[in-house]
């Protein structure tokens, strides 16, 4: 029971990275119609960056400072690589632009950084469980866990109530008329984008403090949150986070009753939501078909 | 027996209610048009007859046939062949090829990887015969996103000839055209029914030509019918005059 | 017309006589061997990609497949070439068909990700099943056998099965000029350029998507069997995503709506390759480089940009 309590815990922490992920890709492709393939490159940005200024601005300092270089270098994306593209109305280009960039970032990460493991000082502090019988539970995972949730909050926040976050919703929906109203959908955009890259950014220093760096860090997370997008339906950022906390949650089931297949379920689920209900959980109908 | 029948159809979207108790029948070979303001539910309509999307409540019966249920395809393959308010058609295929394509696939040769050399020459000639009929044969090798508006809306309507419709709906097809391209096209719509015998239903805002051309029109306005009749009958009603006529009449 | 018919009898001549000029300009028959199978594997996933408009991202499911298919019928079934090459292609070509259906109904970036997501799954198979597919460090221990024509047999040497390379990929030029020409290529570029409009013209879009998907998927996986036999190895990296961008961004490089084009961005592309991984470590910086360059700079690719100077206005 404790074992299960315990990969339990401990795929809803790595669930919870998915969940980040997919945040950030979910926005990126449904405002800016763009898989960013480049998402794991901006998680290596976040991380690094964290490492490197860790030392100057010490762990909490890096903590935003991580997300914060994430989210300008994909402004900076954004207007050199994708806006010239939107206007040739085909997903194809923006999609191998991303590529080549997600190519160009690890590859300058390994030269940068080395190609091995580089270990991410986090306090002291946060190293020891918050108690006894949940020893599993350790402050730095208990942080992960509610700075995802604060991230993913303040989302909803920003989307529900700001002027920003509104525009964005409508332009998910009509970017035509939001154009129409007199709102610069450059601008939108390239925010939309900057915000997404700053979730992955996100998750890549949370990430640094869990594992360690690594240059393939970006790839090992890109894939599930693809599936958890796909999980929880393309169009909805709700789904986006369930997915990822569903296939974080029943990696970690998995682990405790059959370890091999623990990394398999989460493309069983996605096999199963393809064939069951191709839209996913939460997805809308009709979206990008 | 009718062409087309609707039965009180209603269309909402959400609160939206875009159609009301919308009736109307339409004999075969009859040249109709649709009219009424903007946001009238004209193109709702087509949209809705079409297989866009089914209604939210009402029937719809085509030469007696009842298909509420047939998705788009499957009224096309009853004859029902529409062309839209923005033109679709094959942009960088060339005119003969945006024919040839919809020749073969009424022809049902879609899925072939190969034609004898017969057959070739039935869909040829079946394309002359589309291009002589709708004036393109000297542009036939133009790329289509290269022609003129005017050109492309022709070549929509060709394509849509191409699949023998029994019931051709022509949504704006003077949209955006110049005088004499407006007259080309008219021109084609008049000889299409007087000439092929074709049942036309079109959505047009210009009311000289509807006017000039239309056996029957069908006032839309909010969603309902306001009125129906012979063009002499209609320019006569009051409501139209209110709502639509008032400032021209 | 006629200068078509000539540039054809050239490229014919020059794929036929290969293993004698290659090594004059630097080349050899191995690389010849290689540049027409991910032709091969390229104009195969052209048929989808650059005519009917589906965004494949994930076509290295296909090759791979084919590639293990084949090495593990060498070394678990019958030493038979032949054989090797029929499973392969067929195991690539079953996954196609019965994938199809998963991504036929969607368009666009959707479709993209389904595919990317495939692939992977397929990645993660051949990594993880390491007692049959050899894990991360690939499937070895098996070798191309020699060809048994009638009472005579022929050892595949390079040069021999560069010639076998050949054949297979003229049979399968062949087939899809043939496709493409026919109404069902028209059928498929009909959905690429509107697939609105084939909607109402009474097509069901999805079925012919599905078929595309389907023919492209199999001979992608025959170039696949071919690429296992050529290097007497697979390995999960055949499966990777990289390499289904790799693939993508040479139609794209040579020209995605038009026939050759692949056969040029492969050459270029693995020239560059080659070149860029001799020069530095760096070489996957350059690569990516590529990449967007191309995208930004030359998106019609080499036989697009030669096509509109060459065509009167």
């Amino acid at each position: 029971m404790q074992l299960l309590l315990f990969n339990v815990f401990n795929g809803l922490v790595i669930g919870m990275f998915y969940a980040l992920m997919a945040l950030g890709l979910s926005l990126i492709l449904s405002l800016n119609f763009t898989i960013n393939m480049a998402h794991g490159g901006f998680l290596i940005v976040g991380a690094y960056l964290a490492f490197t200024l860790n030392p100057y601005l010490g762990f909490w300092g890096a903590l935003v400072a991580g997300p914060l270089c994430a989210a300008v270098l994909g402004l900076v994306v954004e207007r050199l690589l994708i806006k010239p593209l939107y206007k040739r109305n085909e997903p194809l280009y923006s999609l191998l632009v991303t590529f080549g960039l997600a190519l160009v970032i690890q590859d300058v990460a390994r030269r940068i950084w080395g190609p091995q493991g580089l270990p991410f000082s986090i306090p002291e502090a946060l190293n020891s469980p918050i108690s006894e019988a949940l020893f599993f539970i350790t402050g730095y995972r208990a942080l992960i866990v509610a700075i995802a949730l604060i991230a993913a909050i303040a989302l909803f926040l920003i989307l529900q109530y700001t002027r920003l976050g509104v525009r964005i919703r409508a332009g998910t929906r009509d970017l035509e008329t939001v154009a129409a109203l007199g709102v610069n959908i450059y601008v939108l955009r390239a925010l939309n984008f900057g915000l997404g890259c700053l979730f992955a950014g996100l998750a890549g220093v949370l990430a640094a403090g869990q594992l360690g760096l690594i240059p393939t860090m970006g790839e090992s997370v890109i894939m599930p949150s693809f599936v958890a997008i796909i999980v929880g339906g393309v169009g909805s950022l709700v789904g986006s986070i369930l997915g990822g906390l569903i296939i974080g949650v029943a990696a970690g089931v998995m682990t405790t009753y059959y370890p091999a297949a623990s990394e398999a379920v989460i493309y069983l689920i996605m096999a199963v939501v393809l064939v069951v209900r191709p839209r996913g959980l939460l997805g809308q109908e009709g979206l990008f078909e | 027996m009718s062409l087309l029948r609707l039965e009180s159809i209603s269309r909402h979207f959400g609160s939206l209610v875009a159609l009301q108790d919308v009736s109307l029948e339409m004999a075969a070979g009859e040249l109709r048009a649709v009219i009424g303001p903007n946001g009238a539910g004209k193109t709702t309509l087509f949209n809705m007859v079409s297989g866009f999307f089914p209604p939210s409540s009402g029937r719809v019966f085509f030469e007696g046939q009842p298909i509420n249920a047939d998705r788009a395809e499957a009224r096309v393959r009853r004859g029902i062949v529409r062309t839209f308010q923005i033109t679709e058609i094959f942009h960088e295929l060339n005119v003969y090829e945006n024919v040839c394509v919809a020749v073969e696939t009424a022809a049902g040769l879609n899925s072939r990887p190969w034609v004898s050399r017969e057959t070739a020459t039935r869909v040829r000639r079946r394309i002359d015969e589309l291009l002589a009929l709708t004036g393109l044969a000297a542009k036939a090798d133009r790329v289509a996103s290269e022609l003129a508006h005017g050109d492309q809306r022709v070549v929509e309507v060709a394509i849509a000839l191409a699949m023998r419709p029994r019931l051709l709906l022509l949504d704006e097809p003077t949209a955006g055209m110049g005088d004499e391209e407006t007259d080309r096209m008219v021109g084609l719509i008049r000889r299409l029914h007087q000439e092929q015998h074709l049942s036309i239903l079109f959505i047009e805002h210009d009311m000289d030509i509807v006017f000039g051309i239309a056996q029957r029109i069908t006032v839309l306005d909010q969603g309902r019918i306001l009125a129906e009749g012979s063009p002499a009958e209609v320019s006569a009603n009051e409501k139209v005059r209110a709502a639509y006529l008032g400032e021209a009449a | 017309m006629n200068r078509k018919i000539a540039a054809l009898a050239v490229l014919w001549a020059l794929l036929a006589t290969a293993p004698w000029w290659l090594p004059y300009v630097g080349g050899y028959t191995q690389l010849g061997s290689r540049v027409l199978i991910y032709a091969l594997a390229t104009m195969s996933l052209n048929l989808l990609l650059g005519f009917t408009g589906g965004l494949s991202f994930g076509h290295a499911a296909y090759f791979g497949l084919g590639g293990y298919g084949a090495g593990m019928t060498l070394k678990y079934l019958a030493p038979s070439t032949p054989l090797a090459l029929l499973v392969g292609t067929l195991v690539g070509g079953a996954a196609a068909t019965l994938l199809g259906p998963s991504v036929m109904r969607r368009r666009g970036i959707y479709f993209a990700m389904i595919t990317i997501a495939i692939g992977q799954l397929f990645y993660f198979v051949a990594v993880r099943w390491n007692e049959v597919t050899g894990g991360e460090d690939g499937l070895a221990g098996y070798s191309r056998q020699p060809l048994h024509l009638g009472g005579w047999t022929l050892p595949l040497d390079d040069t021999a099965f560069y010639y076998l390379v050949l054949v297979c990929f003229a049979a399968s030029v062949g087939i899809i000029g043939l496709l493409l020409r026919s109404p069902l290529g028209r059928t498929w570029v009909a959905i690429r350029e509107n697939q609105r409009r084939a909607q109402f013209l009474g097509l069901t879009v999805p079925l012919y998507v599905w078929a595309s998907f389907a023919i492209s998927g199999t001979l992608t996986a025959l170039a696949g069997a071919l690429n296992a036999l050529l290097n007497n190895f697979t390995s999960p990296q055949d499966l990777h995503w990289i390499l289904s961008g790799n693939f993508v961004i040479m139609v794209v490089l040579g020209g995605m709506r038009s026939f050759w084009g692949p056969l040029a961005g492969v050459i270029i592309f693995l020239v560059a390759q080659d070149y860029l991984s001799s020069l530095t470590e760096n070489w996957m910086t350059f690569i990516g480089i590529i990449f967007i360059l191309v995208v930004l700079l030359f998106p019609r690719g080499l036989l697009g940009m030669l096509r509109s100077r060459l065509q009167p206005k």
